[in-house]
């Protein structure tokens, strides 16, 4: 009786020594190229690669585009109608006329229920402040009521 | 491994040569496995021929998940497990090979001078088709018991009773030769 291992070793050690003749060889390998070939073709027909099908076959570059068309919406925005430092600017310089206009009835009333008669202290200080220097020979009162000099 | 790697990346950029390589590499393994499943030189080129076709047709999508080896073997396997039981719906009869050992003058004269793998030959083709099928993909392929039941579609412990029965036929197989 022989054990398990010497018929598997039995088996193994046998192992078919066969070699393929040259008409197979040339016969598979023939038409192994003829059909890579015509798969190849298949796809670069079918496949065509076109910008929209990339994008919507690829996740990657579905992110990527729809990341583009959010930059490029944001720019579009900023440039043409979003905020600008410089636009406000020069539209509240052309618009205010004067510090009268800053210090306005409604800026004072807040300024006198917060800190009352030195609340509308500071708040005149601020707005001067803001304005830059003013020639000494300007009086607070002119300065409210939006004589210029 | 890794070479087999290397092949099936430019095999699916279409290189031709890449092709012919893994083709000169597996070819004799492939044609061995198949000749021992079918006991026919000719269904057996057959079955190469055709799985190597197959696998160029899938250039530029094929995915290598095991061993190049492994998966061309399965393809083997399946193929001409495919051509075996068309065969058995044309004959109608029993396996064919075991009436091919039948109608030898037995598994002892049928051995006596001829070469060792021929005689092995000759012993596996009185087992079971199934048998044998897992026999020789997991001693003379070395593929594991797990990969040969997912390529056969069975269970694992289907894969090893066939495997521990199809020993045990042939021990007694040989058992009675030597006994004669």
């Amino acid at each position: 009786m022989r054990p398990k291992e010497n018929i598997e070793k039995f088996v193994k050690d046998r192992k078919p020594n066969v070699t393929t003749s040259r008409q197979m060889d040339k016969r598979t390998l023939n038409d192994s190229f003829a059909a890579m070939e015509q798969t190849i073709r298949a796809k670069s027909a079918d496949h065509k690669p076109s910008t929209p099908r990339i994008i919507t076959l690829s996740r990657m570059m579905k992110l990527t585009a729809a990341a583009a068309v959010i930059i490029v919406g944001i720019s579009f925005y900023i440039v043409h109608k979003g905020p600008s430092e410089q636009g406000i600017t020069t539209k509240f310089l052309e618009t205010v006329e004067s510090p009268s206009e800053i210090m306005t009835m409604k800026s004072l009333k807040i300024a006198y229920s917060r800190g009352g008669i030195e609340g509308i202290e500071n708040q005149c200080e601020k707005a001067l402040k803001i304005l830059g220097p003013q020639p000494a020979s300007i009086s607070l009162g002119d300065l409210f009521n939006g004589s210029k000099s | 491994m890794v070479e087999d790697k290397i092949l099936v990346w430019k095999f699916n950029r279409g290189s031709k040569d890449a092709l012919r390589r893994i083709y000169e590499k597996f070819k004799d393994d492939l044609l061995g496995l198949a000749i021992t499943l079918l006991r026919d030189r000719s269904l057996a080129e057959d079955v190469v021929h055709d799985v190597f076709v197959s696998f160029a047709g899938a250039v530029g999508t094929f995915h290598l998940s095991g061993t190049l080896k492994g998966y061309l073997s399965t393809c083997v396997a399946n193929s001409a497990r495919d051509r075996n039981r068309l065969r058995l719906g044309r004959d109608a009869g029993p396996d064919v090979m075991e009436a091919a050992g039948s109608n030898s003058d037995g598994p002892m004269e049928h051995a006596i001078g001829r070469e060792e793998s021929s005689r092995l030959q000759d012993l596996l083709a009185r087992l079971p088709y199934e048998q044998r099928e897992v026999i020789v993909l997991h001693l003379h392929h070395g593929m594991r018991f797990r990969e040969i039941a997912k390529a056969l579609g069975v269970s694992i412990n289907t894969v090893q009773s066939r495997y521990r029965y199809g020993l045990d036929k042939l021990r007694s197989i040989l058992n009675s030769v030597v006994t004669k």
